[in-house]
């Protein structure tokens, strides 16, 4: 049975997809139903959502840059 | 008809092509300068073509190309104009902490966040961090790299990784937070809700 102090501590490891299947289980299943750990696991989630955002908003590479990498991979 | 090793050659110059998005975002997120990075990625794929063999093909090409971006940067120099020391930017990772806390308790569910005015901050908040926290976060949240790949691209051990990513988190939460505040995106958030 994991706890809100184990959750609080490894809630980034879980977010990340780093805790052991089992582990994943059971932190989903405390999480949804804790109202400590619920209201802290949707700020990080949010967080870590508006960070993986950015990649849809930088450029990518210029036309230029990606004919020089084909040359360079196609000597 | 190609031969075993023509073959090979092709799917590994695929690979490393179809990563070439990546490998710019990460270079961008390493120069900060657009004209920089351009030249940091130029400069990987030639690296990564000379050393081609090293590559397994059907691995991870963009942490095997992040990797030798990164070493290529801090080659340059580039990094020592931009780093800020890791003693000071511990301490601003405590002082996160609190900061944190506190709107945490005014906002719990992160939807500031999700505010369109804050999300275009996001990006020039990233770029404030310390190169070691910077790219950790960017391999992980940007580029969806494991800790223990990320251990791989930055040469370090796994838990200097976890380190480095959590304080990066931190510390970028402070900023945009302390910019939500100022903005009055908090304010605005409470009294709609």
């Amino acid at each position: 049975m994991v706890s809100c102090k184990q959750v609080m501590e490894q809630l980034w490891d879980y977010l990340d997809g780093e805790l052991p299947p089992e582990a994943t289980q059971e932190f989903a299943e405390h999480i949804a139903a804790c109202k400590r750990c619920y209201p802290q696991y949707r700020f990080e989630f949010a967080f870590l959502e508006a960070v993986a955002r950015q990649r849809q908003r930088l450029p990518g590479p210029s036309g230029a840059l990606v004919q020089r990498l084909r040359a360079i991979l196609s000597p | 008809m190609p031969n075993g090793a023509e073959v090979r050659r092709t799917s590994v110059e695929e690979e490393l092509l179809a990563a070439a998005d990546a490998v710019h975002r990460f270079a961008l997120h390493l120069a900060g300068d657009a004209v920089q990075a351009e030249d940091l990625v130029q400069e990987t794929y030639l690296k990564a073509w000379v050393h081609r063999d090293q590559y397994q093909a059907g691995t991870n090409a963009r942490a095997w190309l992040f990797r030798i971006c990164r070493n290529a940067f801090l080659k340059t120099g580039q990094r020592a104009n931009r780093e800020v020391t890791v003693e000071d930017a511990e301490l601003e990772a405590m002082g996160a902490a609190g900061l944190h806390a506190s709107v945490a308790g005014s906002n719990p569910d992160g939807t500031v966040f999700e505010h369109p005015e804050l999300n275009a901050v996001v990006q020039r908040a990233l770029m404030k961090l310390p190169e070691e926290y910077r790219t950790a976060v960017t391999c992980v949240d940007l580029e969806d790299q494991s800790y223990a790949d990320c251990a791989e691209i930055l040469g370090v051990p796994l838990g200097t990784v976890r380190s480095r990513l959590f304080r990066g988190r931190r510390l970028l939460q402070q900023d945009l937070l302390a910019y939500a505040q100022d903005a009055g995106l908090l304010r605005g958030m409470k009294e709609t809700t």
